[in-house]
């Protein structure tokens, strides 16, 4: 029986053959040559944009967090400025419960005032605080400019979970509060709850998320995180 | 290096690509010194034009998902205070990947050009099997379809206000190739496609 010679099948076979092996020489160069870091809000993966309309005590203003990263910056470098961002909703009762430890700790770590028990002040790298208010979809928790004003600088007129905001316990906090009623940072970073914690790197790299470690509180995870950074 | 320089290693063979598929290039042929050469057959040269652009094209995908990594890392390549800022564009998490499975658009791009490149050098090669005219319409509606695509990334770029000149490139080259398929299927219909492929040496005598 004569065996038929499929000619063209040959030239498809070969040019396929080919361009499958262009194709892996072309990903073996970008796998030798990069170490790419994916988008995320895991541990060790890059913090999503953040940004917003922002609240500093005396304002609003745009803000994005790029502007307070670092992406030459490497560990052991302690000039580099972490960050810890707070997602939070203004009529959460965790998140008033929490307000009055994390004014402490921002305080401290932000090297304004020492921590609650002790005498000395912070002397590791500065630690900034970010806080992103949200507006939960719960009946009661609508929420407003005004309110996370008045939840910030502890200033009386608003209601924040049925109490007057300048009644709940602590004093008034330092840092930037980020105006998220529209969800839009809370969703891109993908929050399940309110008080949520994340621990970023100066370089972007989220460096630890409270929803991974429940056993952990923040002040500690802080303290072991930078400790071994150094 | 600068990358707008880079940039240049495939602009050049990319805007040579172009030259063959157009009638522009009906003199090179001829003019050519190697007396064995087939460029002066217009289908030789349409074809090799039409795979050196899917070429480049797969090329310059491929150094897009390069920067899309590195930036990923921390690093610069093409920052500009400019419009022209690929870092601005390749670097935005919320436009880099495409919305159904999160693939790097320069790993599109190389599946995309690698295909229609396996098409074009496989017409290149056996321009008379029973295959190539479907092979041909197939090129011309996959890099059809990458209209569609061009037409969203370049709405990305509008809403950052930034443009990335490498991903700009890769949308040259798919519309190139639409212009290349199209025209070589219209010389398959049209009878142009001459198949008696001769050395020009041969063809004088």
């Amino acid at each position: 029986m004569k065996l038929k010679n499929d000619e063209s099948a040959d030239v498809r076979s070969d040019v396929a053959t080919q361009v499958i092996g262009l194709f892996f020489v072309a990903i073996i160069v970008l796998a030798f040559t990069t170490n790419p870091v994916q988008t995320g809000t895991k541990e060790g993966q890059r913090a999503p944009a953040l940004e917003g309309m922002a609240y500093n005590g005396s304002g609003w203003s745009e803000f994005s967090m790029d502007d307070w990263i670092d992406p030459f910056w490497t560990p052991g470098n302690a000039s580099g400025e972490w960050l810890v961002v707070e997602f939070m909703d203004t009529d959460c009762p965790f998140c008033i419960e929490s307000a009055v430890m994390l004014g402490q700790y921002a305080n401290y770590f932000q090297k304004l005032d020492p921590a609650p028990g002790q005498e000395d002040a912070w002397d590791g790298p500065m630690v900034n605080f970010l806080a992103s208010a949200t507006e939960l979809n719960i009946e009661g928790h609508e929420t407003s400019r005004s309110e996370i004003m008045a939840f910030r600088d502890l200033t009386s007129g608003e209601t924040c979970n049925g109490r007057d905001c300048g009644s709940r316990e602590g004093g008034s906090h330092s840092f930037t509060y980020i105006d998220d009623i529209d969800q839009d940072n809370m969703k891109k970073w993908g929050i399940a709850g309110t008080p949520t914690y994340f621990i970023i790197q100066p370089d972007g790299i989220v460096s630890w998320v409270s929803s991974e470690n429940q056993g952990e509180e923040l002040q500690n995870a802080i303290y072991r995180i930078l400790t071994e950074s150094e | 290096m600068d990358a707008n320089l880079i940039l240049l290693v495939y602009i050049i063979p990319m805007a040579f690509g172009t030259f063959l598929m157009t009638p522009l290039s009906n003199s090179f042929g001829s003019d050519t010194t190697n007396k064995r050469s087939t460029m002066h057959i217009p289908r030789r040269r349409l074809m090799a034009g039409l795979t050196l652009v899917c070429l480049v094209s797969f090329a310059v995908s491929a150094h897009t998902l390069w920067i899309t990594w590195k930036i990923s890392e921390g690093a610069a390549f093409c920052t500009s205070t400019t419009v022209f800022s690929c870092d601005d564009v390749l670097g935005n998490s919320d436009f880099n990947t495409d919305p159904f499975f999160g693939m790097s658009w320069g790993l599109i791009g190389m599946f995309v050009f690698g295909f229609l490149l396996f098409m074009s050098r496989c017409v290149m090669i056996e321009p008379d099997s029973v295959w190539s005219e479907r092979y041909l319409k197939f090129g011309t509606y996959i890099t059809l379809g990458g209209i569609a695509v061009i037409a969203l990334l370049v709405s990305y770029e509008i809403q950052m206000e930034k443009i990335c000149q490498y991903c700009t490139t890769a949308h040259a080259g798919n519309i190139v190739a639409l212009f290349g398929f199209w025209k070589a299927g219209r010389m398959h219909e049209m009878g142009t496609w001459n198949d008696d492929v001769q050395p020009k040496s041969e063809a004088k005598e």
